[in-house]
């Protein structure tokens, strides 16, 4: 936790929640004191239930990578999966929610480098992309984003509203190029190059692949049912390359791809 | 209206208030310092330290149930080098009172931990939890706390070797907890840790397998608590070494059952997952009971009780 830095907790104000999808939402909280730290790649847990609720169920927060920052607002882009993302989907404008955060390991924003960079992006994935363009303003960027159809591209509007080039490939052929994610990066992606890609995990090994048989560098957002999220009940581990395990919320949720093997 | 005394000693150490966290709950503590000292914490009980470092379980190792959860670490921690060399110094620094809870596949390797930390001596550490409850590792741990003599070997060779005062860490998995809680009161422990998890398993509809990696898994969170406080009351009513009560705490009124049940001091948990100022809450509302009790002190409530228990 000390080498990510500040994380706070904070009662933040519900300030609009769409269903923007057929299983997903968008969230926008006003959260003054969290919003400001995030760095793209970064999640936020979410307590489901309004503030002064007491009961105990579900237990616990639900990790939430954050899609947009928007001076003290963040817009976060989730599915309903289970009991506690529905329940989430329940609060309304001017509601309380409490959250903790941000947490986790971002993208490589600091780097200098000079090479193009991909955010590669497969549905519930593409949220975070979004932050990661708008912090990376100096770099080459292009983004390409898929999903089983068009409206799965959960958070490609937020993708394309940061003005970079923005690619868009569906399995059905509904929107954009009819194929998946590494069918365009492959077209595009020369020796060098860097991607930084967020989505399932099979969608995270082809393009691993991809990136090795090309020699260009890849990093991999990655998720992993959480407990704490903060690093203590090392839970949420993911197997190293090299030997035993790190923890997705302080080592993650962003890695190198050769530091972790996602069958492990 | 004056102050509340929340001073304490449970087995000989002295703590400042009856909160302490969990083993594998809080780490080594550098998280929840980051947001409140960690003297604010009566002690911390560190991970789960094993001779050489453990890898633990591999595949998914958490899953959410009804009001708790589910987890199958398998114990993985750097060892107690690491603790030594890394850990100890800093928590040192902190001003935390540190209990260690160890871990061994074999009474030799629980020893052998033991007698490490003893002969460096780390000036931090208040006292020694023997984990002998951990469902998730196979070799070691549970297997001492299946059978009462097993449990009785363990105790008595750690009870030889340590310098600092030997809680014990006892499984609910058993039909009686009774005959366990007095074979290691007998064989030399200062103190019972009660409970750890509870065995369990969820199963994913989708590929109709076991959720957890390890299949089965440790229950833990407010689900368990009724359980834990019986085994408390039970305990306490049949031993007279002091008793700390874990499970299922949120509240302070919940840490205040556990205390009328007979517990000294309680440990949190599965709570600070959630809110990791869980443990400062509760001390708050422990405090905010006695006053409105008339309890001058924790010590007040603790004996009213003891002289209950003995009566």
């Amino acid at each position: 936790m000390d080498q990510n830095g500040l994380w706070r907790c904070e009662d933040a104000a519900v300030v609009s929640q769409q269903k923007s999808g057929p299983d997903w939402y968008r969230l926008t909280l006003r959260a003054p004191a969290i919003a400001p730290l995030v760095q793209a790649g970064q999640f936020v847990q979410v307590r489901v239930h309004p503030d002064g609720w007491i009961g105990s169920d579900p237990l616990l927060r639900r990790p939430l990578s954050v899609c947009t920052v928007h001076q003290d607002e963040l817009t976060l882009i989730y599915r309903v999966v289970g009991r506690g993302s529905f329940i989430l989907s329940q609060r309304q404008a001017g509601e309380g929610i409490n959250l903790l955060g941000p947490l986790g390991r971002p993208f490589p924003l600091t780097a200098a480098e000079q090479c193009p960079l991909f955010l590669v992006g497969g549905g519930l994935g593409i949220p975070p992309l979004a932050l990661a363009a708008k912090q990376t303003p100096g770099r080459r960027r292009t983004a390409i984003l898929g999903a089983r159809s068009k409206s799965y591209l959960a958070g490609a509007e937020e993708v394309a509203a940061t003005g970079i080039p923005v690619l868009v490939i569906t399995e059905d052929g509904s929107s954009g190029s009819t194929g998946r994610v590494t069918d365009l990066l492959a077209k595009h992606l020369g020796p060098g190059d860097q991607v930084w890609a967020c989505g399932p995990d099979a969608m995270l090994m082809a393009v691993s692949a991809l990136c090795d048989r090309t020699q260009a560098s890849c990093w991999l957002s990655i998720e992993r049912p959480m407990a704490c999220g903060f690093g203590v009940c090392i839970g949420c581990t993911v197997a190293r390359q090299r030997g035993g395990f790190a923890k997705t919320c302080v080592d993650g949720p962003v890695f190198r791809s050769t530091e972790v093997n996602l069958l492990g | 209206m004056g102050e509340v005394d929340l001073n304490i000693a449970v087995a000989g150490i002295p703590i400042n208030n009856p909160v302490w966290t969990a083993s594998g709950c809080c780490n080594y503590g550098r998280e929840l310092g980051t947001l409140y000292p960690l003297r604010e914490l009566g002690a911390i009980v560190v991970k789960g330290t094993s001779l050489d470092p453990w890898e633990g379980n591999p595949g998914r190792r958490v899953a959410e149930t009804p009001s708790g959860m589910l987890n199958a670490i398998g114990l993985q921690n750097p060892g107690v080098e690491h603790l030594l060399r890394v850990e100890l110094p800093w928590l040192e620094q902190q001003g935390a009172t540190v209990v260690v809870n160890v871990v061994g596949h074999t009474v030799a390797e629980y020893v052998a931990v033991i007698q490490r930390l003893a002969e460096a001596g780390p000036t931090s550490v208040a006292a020694i939890e023997l984990n002998i409850s951990c469902p998730n590792v196979r070799e070691g741990g549970i297997e001492f706390g299946r059978d009462p003599s097993a449990a009785a070997e363990v105790t008595r060779a750690a009870a030889r070797v340590t310098p600092w005062p030997l809680f014990v860490k006892l499984s609910p998995n058993v039909s009686d907890i009774i005959p366990f809680a007095r074979a290691v009161a007998e064989a030399g422990a200062d103190a019972l840790t009660l409970i750890n998890t509870l065995v369990g398993m969820d199963i994913d509809l989708a590929s109709g397998r076991p959720v957890l990696g390890n299949t089965t898994g440790g229950l833990s969170g407010p689900a368990i608590l009724p359980v834990a406080l019986r085994m408390v009351w039970d305990v306490t009513h049949a031993v007279r070494i002091p008793v700390v009560g874990v499970g299922g705490i949120r509240s302070g009124d919940d840490a205040v059952r556990f205390l009328l049940a007979g517990a000294q001091a309680v440990q949190v948990g599965t709570a600070i997952f959630q809110d990791p100022w869980a443990p400062i809450r509760i001390r708050d509302g422990i405090e905010a009971y006695l006053r409105a009790h008339g309890h001058r002190s924790l010590r007040s409530l603790v004996d009213a009780v003891r002289h209950r228990l003995d009566g």
